[in-house]
């Protein structure tokens, strides 16, 4: 009894201390938002945040920015991680493993560098005073560097979704370049003598051996943006803003009032998320294909 | 006629510093096999085979030389290009795709439209004993089942030249007979041109038109079956096929005499003088006693029985003769007479020897 027992109450101090913090701000956080809020004497449930919530035409705003940027960080990056790792695993084939080593290092750069880091150098290179605008002024390709799109603190949502993209392009690299490694080296010769050229092996091999870990990662970027505070805080505009940073902005608005507003937001995200995990989950079972490999 | 002509076909690998195996090449060969013509080329591993057949296919470019397709120069074609198939040691068939999909991917890659192409690939498939598996996925089908999809996806995709690579290798003896059953059938039936690539003896001899014996990058000699066991141009393919009466001696003045005096024989006119291996069929070789008459002209050698052998149906007997340990075949009577330490005479004919330089 004491020998089954034992692993599990050695964890107990780490899972304590994680379910209190965790499912405790989870659980508190669901309780404020439904109006309990003993500290302005609020005792009573109600659900006045959420409609409010869904009355509130910034809410919803945000939410269509949040959708915006995550999708098009998710995407932007899936594709050129797609095309990392494709290219990486074609250098890899065709003999040069020092090469394609190589550059898998120099690829993963991005994911060493923290994210509020990562948004600075895109201030520093997109913004209209920054580098690229005064390269491009310096050769002619605009008159003065306030020619330069707005990419940077822009209510699109430019600059978040740069950062997001030259950051997460490395993840999506990293989790889709050991699949395809995972390709029979002969498998490319067996295509080729079966009539593939390179562009069909990539479409009819490479491809559908990377796309249920593409959409995974793809996924999991998504997720990961849909619900991120530090760059959208510091490369986005007042209005309108992320839902983090408008649960942010909220919560710390200086009165008490608006709390249970600002809690429904991050429930909200948190219910979104869980959706979004669930969907990851379902495709990532539908699409468990990979069987047979040698 | 459409042969495949491998010309003055040169290759080598350098030794290098990451790898550390020895240098190796393939030295100058010439080979055309024949439209229709089931080809083998049989040597131990490493010998350059699967080097030569990776030529033919276009996956490695030769140092020097031409590889023709009939009139056409196929040296600097792609493989993609070439319209070959290969049928690999593995089946190497794409996870993802069911079998069917497997099957007609190298019609895929030629545009048919996808309705013919898996007609055909089903069609083949049946051909190959896997009528109904054409959804299935290659991680359901044994290695056999996954071994015949490859065949199919070979044929199917109606290629100039079929080429294999030890294909049967990695199956259990049961299967690669019935696998050797249906090429062999398959191949008459379709006529497709195969260059196959074995180590096994007798899947080349069983299989083969005709022959081709490779060592250390060199293609020995080239022949049907039966001419090259029977009349092998080198003791070195004589080893390679399992003869073991390799006797080395001279010939002058008409007659052959071992190193050791122990075997003299008259040899043939016109039999060049000199230093010569005389090469002895185990087949060939018999043991004398009561029930068997021996022919006036065979050539006898007296000696004593070592050990009686049985193998797969065959008894030998290891016969000491001078230095030589002779190998002959024996009647399943007589394995019951012999035992070890007997006196016996062995005798062979004058038609069953074959003499050689090296």
């Amino acid at each position: 009894m004491w020998q089954k027992s034992k692993p599990y109450l050695l964890l107990l101090p780490a899972t304590g201390t994680i379910v209190l913090l965790f499912f405790g701000g989870l659980f508190d956080g669901l309780l404020k938002s439904m109006g309990y809020f003993p500290a302005i004497g609020e005792v009573g449930f109600s659900f006045d945040a959420y409609t409010d919530l869904w009355n509130s035409s910034s809410f919803w705003s945000s939410l269509g920015l949040t959708f915006r940027v995550a999708f098009l960080s998710s995407i932007i990056s899936g594709l050129l991680g797609g095309v990392l790792a494709i290219s990486l695993f074609m250098l890899h084939n065709s003999g040069k493993n020092k090469g394609a080593g190589l550059w898998h290092r120099v690829f993963q750069l991005p994911l060493t560098i923290p994210h509020l880091v990562g948004a600075y150098v895109i201030v520093l290179l997109f913004m209209q005073s920054g580098l690229f605008s005064k390269l491009f002024a310096s050769m002619g390709l605009i008159d003065t560097i306030s020619d330069f799109p707005v990419l940077v603190n822009d209510p699109f949502g430019w600059g978040i979704i740069l950062t997001y993209a030259w950051k997460e392009a490395p993840f999506v690299s990293l989790m889709v370049y050991p699949v395809l490694m995972r390709i029979h080296g002969s498998w490319r010769d067996a295509s080729r003598v079966f009539g593939a050229n390179n562009r069909q092996f990539i479409r009819e091999i490479a491809l559908p051996v990377m796309m249920p870990s593409w959409t995974i990662a793809v996924f999991i970027v998504f997720v990961f943006t849909f619900s991120a505070f530090e760059v959208p805080f510091l490369l986005g505009v007042t209005y309108p803003n992320m839902l983090s940073v408008h649960s942010y902005q909220l919560y710390t608005s200086g009165t008490l009032a608006d709390r249970p507003e600002a809690l429904a937001i991050n429930l909200v995200l948190s219910g979104l998320t869980v959706i979004l995990g669930l969907i990851v989950y379902y495709f990532s079972k539908r699409w468990n294909v990979l069987k047979g490999w040698q | 006629m459409k042969e495949l002509r491998l010309d003055q076909i040169e290759k080598t690998y350098s030794k290098t510093a990451a790898n550390k195996t020895e240098s190796f090449g393939l030295r100058s060969i010439d080979l055309t096999i024949r439209e229709g013509e089931f080809f083998s080329l049989l040597g131990p591993s490493g010998c350059g085979k699967t080097t030569l057949l990776k030529l033919a296919a276009g996956l490695l470019e030769p140092d020097s030389g031409k590889v023709w397709y009939g009139n056409s120069d196929l040296t600097a074609t792609p493989p993609e290009a070439r319209r070959f198939s290969m049928v690999f040691q593995q089946p190497l068939l794409f996870p993802h795709m069911t079998v069917a999909d497997n099957t007609a991917f190298g019609l895929k890659m030629q545009k048919v439209g996808k309705k013919e192409r898996l007609e055909k690939a089903e069609a083949m498939l049946d051909g190959v004993g896997l009528k109904g598996f054409y959804h299935r996925f290659p991680d359901e089908l044994s290695g056999g089942q996954q071994q015949r999809v490859a065949l199919a996806r070979a044929l199917v995709a109606n290629p100039r030249v079929l080429l294999m690579d030890e294909p049967f290798s990695a199956l259990d003896p049961g299967l690669r007979e019935e696998m050797r059953e249906l090429l062999g059938r398959i191949q008459k039936e379709l006529g497709v041109t195969i260059l196959f690539v074995t180590h096994d003896r007798d899947e080349a001899f069983e299989l083969s038109d005709r022959i081709g014996i490779m060592r250390d990058g060199r293609l020995l000699q080239v022949g049907a079956g039966t001419e090259l066991y029977e009349k092998p141009v080198s003791t070195e393919i004589a080893a390679f096929l399992g003869i073991k009466n390799i006797i080395l001696g001279n010939i002058g003045e008409g007659r052959f005499v071992s190193a050791d005096g122990a075997i003299t024989m008259d040899v043939k006119n016109g039999e060049p003088e000199g230093e010569r291996f005389l090469i002895l069929r185990p087949e060939a070789l018999q043991v004398a006693d009561g029930n068997i008459q021996v022919p006036g002209d065979a050539i006898r050698i007296k000696g004593h029985v070592l050990k009686v052998k049985f193998l797969q149906g065959f008894y030998t007997a290891i016969v000491q003769a001078g230095n030589h340990e002779l190998e002959c075949q024996l009647f399943r009577g007589q394995s019951e007479q012999l035992e070890a330490g007997q006196q016996v005479e062995v005798f062979f004919s004058q038609c069953d020897v074959r003499f050689v330089m090296e």
